[in-house]
């Protein structure tokens, strides 16, 4: 099996050096052929030939160092060249890519925007600092972009792809030997799956959706303390950030070292919300604080839920009054602006919550009473209409038939006398 | 003075109610056919009562047409009512149209003297379905414009004068504002002027001839057959026939109204199940079930010439059926009728099956 696996990556090897655009210089001669008798590194090479630094005429010895005009002669190639890295340490990756990535002149060339602070972020990160105290057992650069078959990061081929980053963080976070003894758990990836966003952006396909990454940072990924939940959190939802700082819990949990957001939606398996969460149980998260059942905040909790209930319940029936409507051919493509309007400002309501302000939520959903009975009201009045049509089309029929008798009578009448 | 007398001085209307009373109708089993034409007309008048007062709204205009037939349908006083009636009468229009004609072409009418009569006829039936074409459009909604689009193709593809028609037809070569005001301007003024003086010229000709009767009734003794004044009896029937077609078309108003659809997006994608109007759908189907290729020529190109062959075969029945012209049913011309008439029906139920 092992000579067979030998053999298929000799045809590959030979394939990509006669089919490529790879540089035909002395590390190409010599180390394909030498790998034609390995046991090949799939992970390595897969790719190469797509890779990004290939593609923007970057050779082996740019990483690796060496003298790649010198041909036949392994030890000017290599043992002899100062610049020589051979394998690059772990340790040393960030330096070695931060050469060129941390260089902005350098990167210029490829995009004026182009961002050169991956290295010094990446000594922030837990990863990097974890790595200068002597732990190896850390991701690097190719942990996560992997080696030789490097992606632009907007390649869905890309292991740093929005949909593919929690896969590539899963790698190590998922394993529990890699993380044996970090004092993480493993489960983060799975908990991820099943939240919302993790719904929306591995099974809806909407990398708009946050990845891990998008909470903990890229290159500077730590995890998010305290003081900064709530801003991570709230630079996506804004107006629950906004409102919940406004708010008199905003302090509380901040002296009490409560993580805000967290608190009520937990972290990783972030479920979508229901308005039946409003109303406690035993169970809810609440109750760790709020221990009395017949407490002012359970009161407050059972408020914001009857104010949404109800109006849900008036954009339900405006719903069903408007379809009716519309069922019955009347015009009342207008009235769908005030559903419209009635369900955003259900969605307002439901963020106004995190103002913990019964008067604002109340305030916030009347806008909603209003849109929805606009609309209630209208489809009552198309239905009034059509009922005034049926009604005029019942009296037009009957004077009409009348008229129709009378004529066909007249009809037998002169026939008659005929 | 009575005013029956004072008109009578100016438009001679003595004589003209003696040649109603004068005029005598066929009654025998096919009397009923007569009332088609009558409905037809009848349709025409409210055609021209609706429109008229839609016009009064109805503002053409890529930007301005969907909103106004919206305004139309939503806040004028009974502007919905006009639009229904308007839209329901034009496809019963061409459907008694369509029943019309057959009957004639069955009771052979259509023989000498009466040849003018039947081609004025199949002009007129040509005239209201381009009537129904352009009327689709000025909606503007979605359907209308991809209807359009796909019928000013199909127009477009006819050999040699295509490209014409179809620039002609759009005012450019898209369907956009300029076809939409093109296509009212033909709907408003150029059709209803060449359709009234040709339907005066059809009435012209069926009152100077008289009623045709088919071939069996004309070798009946004079003594056998049977008439009714043309005034009252039989004007008194069609006003009859008339308030029930009327009463059928508030019913149809009231309860199955025209969708307004969605405003046409020139830019968007055609939406699923984009079809004509049925009066057209029996050639849409066939034009869809005849493969790419005919023999050398292409299908659709195929298509467009049967149906131009099949129109001037049509329309060229009274100089082809040389037995009618002797009083005798031809069989070969009963089944082309027959077979028609099937092959219609079944073609426009195909399409909206499919």
């Amino acid at each position: 099996m092992r000579h067979f696996s030998i053999f298929i990556s000799s045809i590959a090897m030979s394939a990509i050096i006669f089919t490529t655009d790879l540089p035909q210089d002395a590390c190409v001669s010599c180390h394909f052929e030498i790998d034609q008798d390995k046991d090949v590194d799939e992970r390595s090479l897969t790719n190469i030939l797509d890779d990004i630094h290939i593609q923007k005429g970057l050779g082996c010895s740019d990483c690796h160092g060496g003298n790649p005009e010198a041909f036949d002669d392994e030890d000017e190639a290599m043992w002899d060249v100062d610049s020589f890295l051979g394998t690059i340490e772990r340790v040393d990756q960030p330096q070695v890519c931060g050469v060129c990535h941390s260089d902005p002149i350098y990167m210029r060339q490829y995009s004026a925007h182009i961002k050169t602070d991956q290295v010094g972020q990446y000594w922030t990160s837990q990863h990097g600092v974890s790595l200068k105290e002597g732990n190896q057992n850390v991701a690097v650069c190719t942990d996560c972009h992997s080696v030789h078959g490097i992606f632009p990061v907007n390649d869905p081929r890309s292991s740093v792809y929005a949909l593919n980053v929690p896969e590539t963080c899963n790698h190590c976070h998922g394993d529990s030997e890699v993380m044996e003894g970090s004092g993480l758990s493993n489960d983060q990836y799975d908990k991820y799956r099943i939240s919302v966003h993790g719904v929306a952006l591995l099974d809806d396909m909407d990398i708009s959706a946050p990845a891990c990454n998008d909470c903990h940072g890229n290159h500077g990924a730590i995890p998010p303390s305290v003081f900064s939940i709530s801003d991570i959190c709230g630079s996506c939802h804004v107006n629950n950030k906004d409102l919940f700082k406004d708010s008199h819990l905003s302090d509380i949990f901040l002296n009490a070292d409560l993580n805000q957001c967290e608190g009520c939606h937990n972290y990783h398996d972030i479920l979508t919300p229901t308005d039946e969460d409003l109303l406690w149980n035993d169970k809810d998260n609440c109750v760790e604080c709020h221990q009395e059942i017949e407490d002012v905040a359970n009161k407050m909790g059972v408020k914001f839920n009857n104010i949404i209930t109800e109006l849900k319940s008036k954009i339900d029936l405006a719903n069903e009054k408007v379809a009716s409507a519309e069922n019955m051919g009347m015009e009342v493509s207008d009235l769908f602006f005030d559903l419209e309007e009635a369900h955003k400002i259900l969605i307002q309501t439901r963020t106004s919550i995190h103002s913990f302000n019964l008067e604002h939520v109340s305030e916030t959903a009347s806008s909603g009473y209003k849109s929805a009975d606009a609309a209630i009201l209208g489809a009552e009045k198309a239905m009034e209409e059509f009922d005034f049509r049926k009604t005029g089309l019942l009296i037009f029929s009957i004077i009409l038939t009348m008229f129709a008798i009378l004529l066909y009578l007249k009809i037998k009448s002169l026939e008659k006398n005929k | 003075m009575s005013l029956y007398n004072w008109l009578n001085e100016r438009i001679a209307l003595e004589s003209m109610t003696k040649f109603a009373k004068k005029k005598q109708v066929p009654v025998f089993y096919g009397t009923v056919w007569y009332y088609l034409g009558g409905v037809s007309l009848f349709l025409f008048i409210i055609q021209v009562v609706t429109g008229i007062l839609l016009i009064l709204y109805y503002q053409p205009g890529a930007t301005t047409a969907f909103e106004s037939v919206k305004f139309i349908v939503s806040k004028v006083e009974f502007g919905w009512l006009m639009r229904e009636v308007h839209s329901w009468s034009a496809n019963l229009f061409i459907l008694f149209i369509f029943l019309h004609m057959f009957t004639v072409y069955f009771a052979k009418a259509y023989r000498k003297p009466r040849e003018l009569t039947w081609y004025s006829g199949i002009f007129l039936l040509a005239l209201a379905m381009f009537f129904g074409f352009s009327g689709y459009l000025l909606p503007w909604n979605e359907l209308a414009f991809f209807a359009t689009k796909v019928g000013s193709d199909i127009a477009g593809a006819i050999p040699v004068v295509g490209d014409f028609l179809l620039r002609l037809l759009r005012a450019g070569d898209e369907v956009s504002g300029a076809t939409l005001t093109r296509f009212y301007g033909i709907h408003v003024a150029i059709l209803p002027a060449v359709f009234t003086v040709l339907l005066g010229i059809h009435l012209a000709l069926v009152q100077s001839q008289g009623m045709s009767v088919p071939p069996e009734q004309e070798h009946l003794a004079e003594d056998k057959r049977k008439y009714m004044p043309f005034f009252p009896n039989f004007a008194l029937r069609d006003l009859l026939f008339w308030l029930i077609i009327l009463n059928v078309i508030a019913l149809l108003a009231v309860f199955f109204p025209w969708e307004l659809g969605t405003k046409a997006d020139p830019l968007a994608s055609a939406p699923a199940g984009i079809r004509p109007e049925w009066y057209f759908m029996f050639m849409f189907q066939t034009l869809k079930l005849i493969p790419a290729h005919v023999l050398f020529i292409e299908g659709e190109l195929f298509g467009i010439l049967m149906f131009a062959m099949g129109g001037i075969i049509w329309f060229l029945v009274p100089v082809l059926d040389k037995k009618a012209n002797q009083n005798i049913r031809s069989k070969l011309w009963k089944w082309i009728g027959i077979m028609l008439v099937i092959y219609i029906i079944v073609m426009t139920v195909w399409g909206y099956m499919v």
